[in-house]
């Protein structure tokens, strides 16, 4: 399917900022990740979108290392969460994802308002392992080490599906997919150790890494791997 | 001009809808590469298959 | 999906598959045939021993595993019985000894004839002397491949006595890898160590319970994407490979998986071994018979062994009265 310009511009400024994302995991500097507020105008509006596509990964690398936030970062981060509530006919994922933004900026800032409730996973009630996967994968900000909502207990209750999914994205070249369920692979109990889960975070990363989106899961999964806590 | 201004329109116009999609994207399709071989060089196979291995489609000579 | 009138229809399914599959490569007859160029020096060994080999293999187990008044048994029975002719009864096992006594294949082949009771003494004892050289026991192969000729030994009497087969932790599946890195040729050489070490299905519990466990796990991933790349045979023999562990574990039939190969099918029956040049070998069954047979042959075998495993399961002794009442109706 082709994509329109404007989704392609946002898909850009959203790898520019899963870079910047990935630096910092790598112990760069993270001051700069997300764009400082006060730029107007269509290079503000899409810095903001691109914020709210990436979501409350815009924010690990700081609350991994458990460094105060960035005063101008989290009013970026805050506007994002504001400007763009899911509309009341969102898809699932797209709730969650509003839901983990709002969570990380509680966290990040416990002045912020009280996350809204908890969306419901009903959608994932009896979905097959593969499906599973993929929407995991697509809320793999919600992979955090502690995090307990209604998504990770899900995972939690599925960890052999989820390794499943990660063979099987590995398997189809799905790099994106295999990056954001090996993030959850190492959070979950249960998960076979045939998976080889720490080869295959490296070999993901060395045949997608390119991609920062990708980058970004791997190098997170890896700091999650080495014990850090939210 | 006319142009100029659809341009603009859509450099402006982030859509909730892009957003959407964005956060909810259809999986992609597989890739796959099973399908070529090397043989180990300078070894005759022909008869050494396995049993029950898949057959090499080809017509017969002559 | 496991509700058991959906559990019972695919059942049904399977068994109708399975005839049907059996039924082509009867009407196939003549392909199977070894034909004048058997004991040929130029001879083609994968195009005349090998399909009547694995046609015999099959339809061992399906005669093993299906009760001697089901249709199924008596078409099998009766492959199996024509095989065997072809051979001469097991006469040419000896002359193609004699032509190649290094050669294993002749032995493997036979074996597939010897599980079904069909055997040759003076071949056995001849394989026997040829087996005892250090020649023959140090011939190079894939462990896979070895394992297959160890397994065909012991079918035939040869014994290497105070020798454990050490082939198996030198397989891809022995050494549990890690399942990601599945592949075709590593799909290949994993069903047929399956295959060795159950004896063909018929001795499930003889796979060791870490394969079960790493079997149960994993097959599922490997299926999907096989079956979703269109490589129809080796999502065949991985079905037969999930049909023989669930024979232990009394897991589900997976039966989306079956219904995208069963979809896969040519008019009568018969499963492609790939999608790749497919529609040039499918502008008939009669434009170019040869390559069609060769290129629907093995994964039609495939399927039929594949579904009569799955609907043989859970293991039960052989020729035990199978499924009470769940015989199911041709669909």
């Amino acid at each position: 399917m082709e994509q329109s310009g404007t989704s392609t511009r946002l898909q850009a400024a959203v790898q520019d900022l899963a870079s910047g994302v990935v630096s910092a995991l790598r112990g760069g500097d993270h001051a700069h990740v997300v764009p400082p507020a006060g730029t107007d105008g269509e290079a503000g509006d899409l810095a903001l979108a691109a914020v709210r596509v990436l979501g409350a990964d815009a924010l690990l690398p700081g609350l991994l290392s458990r460094t105060p936030p960035d005063p101008a970062e989290l009013a970026v981060f805050r506007k994002a969460v504001e400007a763009y509530p899911p509309r009341a006919d969102a898809a699932p994922t797209v709730r969650w994802s509003h839901w983990a933004m709002a969570r990380t900026l509680r966290r990040a800032d416990p002045s912020s308002a009280e996350p809204p409730d908890e969306p419901d996973t009903a959608w994932l009630d009896d979905a097959t392992w593969q499906f599973v996967t993929h929407q995991l994968a697509v809320l793999a900000p919600l992979a955090l080490p502690g995090e307990d909502c209604a998504v990770s207990r899900l995972a939690a209750g599925r960890p052999v599906d989820v390794a499943r999914g990660f063979v099987r994205a590995v398997r189809r070249r799905d790099w994106r997919q295999a990056a954001g369920a090996g993030r959850w692979l190492t959070l979950l109990p249960g998960v076979p150790d045939s998976v080889g889960l720490e080869a295959g975070l490296d070999f993901v990363e060395l045949m997608g890494g390119q991609d920062p989106l990708v980058a970004l899961q791997v190098q997170a999964a890896r700091r999650m791997r080495t014990g850090a806590r939210v | 001009m006319r142009t100029d201004e659809k341009v603009i329109k859509e450099v402006t116009g982030i859509q909730a809808a892009d957003i959407e999609a964005a956060l909810d994207p259809v999986e992609a399709d597989g890739v796959y590469r099973d399908s070529r071989q090397c043989a180990a060089l300078a070894l005759l196979s022909g008869a050494t298959k396995l049993l029950l291995s898949p057959p090499t489609p080809r017509p017969k000579k002559g | 999906m496991t509700a058991p009138a959906d559990a019972h229809r695919t059942a049904g399914t399977l068994r109708t598959a399975a005839g049907d599959a059996l039924a082509w490569a009867d009407s196939r007859r003549a392909d199977f045939a070894l034909g004048e160029d058997a004991l040929a020096a130029d001879g083609e060994v994968d195009r005349s021993w090998k399909p009547l080999g694995e046609l015999a293999q099959v339809c061992a187990t399906v005669t093993r595993l299906t009760g001697p008044a089901d249709p199924l048994h008596a078409r099998a029975r009766g492959l199996l019985d024509f095989a065997w002719q072809e051979t001469r009864e097991g006469e040419l096992f000896l002359r193609l000894q004699r032509l190649e006594p290094f050669a294993t294949y002749p032995l493997e082949v036979y074996a597939a004839l010897a599980s079904a009771g069909l055997r040759h003494p003076a071949f056995e004892q001849a394989a026997a002397v040829v087996a005892r050289t250090r020649g023959w026991r140090l011939t190079e192969q894939d462990p896979t491949r070895r394992l297959g000729v160890l397994r065909a030994e012991e079918r035939c009497g040869i014994h290497r006595f105070g020798q454990a087969p050490p082939e198996l932790p030198q397989t891809w599946l022995g050494g549990l890898p890690e399942p990601w890195t599945f592949g075709r040729d590593a799909g290949y050489a994993l069903t047929h160590v399956v295959f060795h070490l159950s004896d063909w299905g018929r001795d499930a519990s003889a796979l060791p319970p870490d394969l079960v466990a790493y079997l149960g796990d994993w097959l599922p991933p490997w299926l999907d994407t096989c079956l979703e790349a269109g490589l129809w045979d080796l999502g065949g023999e991985l079905l037969a490979v999930a049909a023989i562990v669930a024979r232990t574990t009394g897991e589900d039939i997976p039966g989306s998986d079956w219904g995208r190969l069963l979809e896969a099918r040519g008019p009568s029956g018969e499963v492609p071994l790939d999608d790749r040049d497919l529609d040039d070998i499918a502008a008939g069954p009669g434009s170019d018979g040869d390559r069609y047979f060769l290129h629907h042959y093995h994964s039609t075998l495939m399927a039929a062994f594949a579904a009569v495993l799955a609907g043989a399961r859970p293991a039960e002794r052989p020729g035990a009265g199978r499924r009470p009442g769940g015989q199911g109706a041709p669909a």
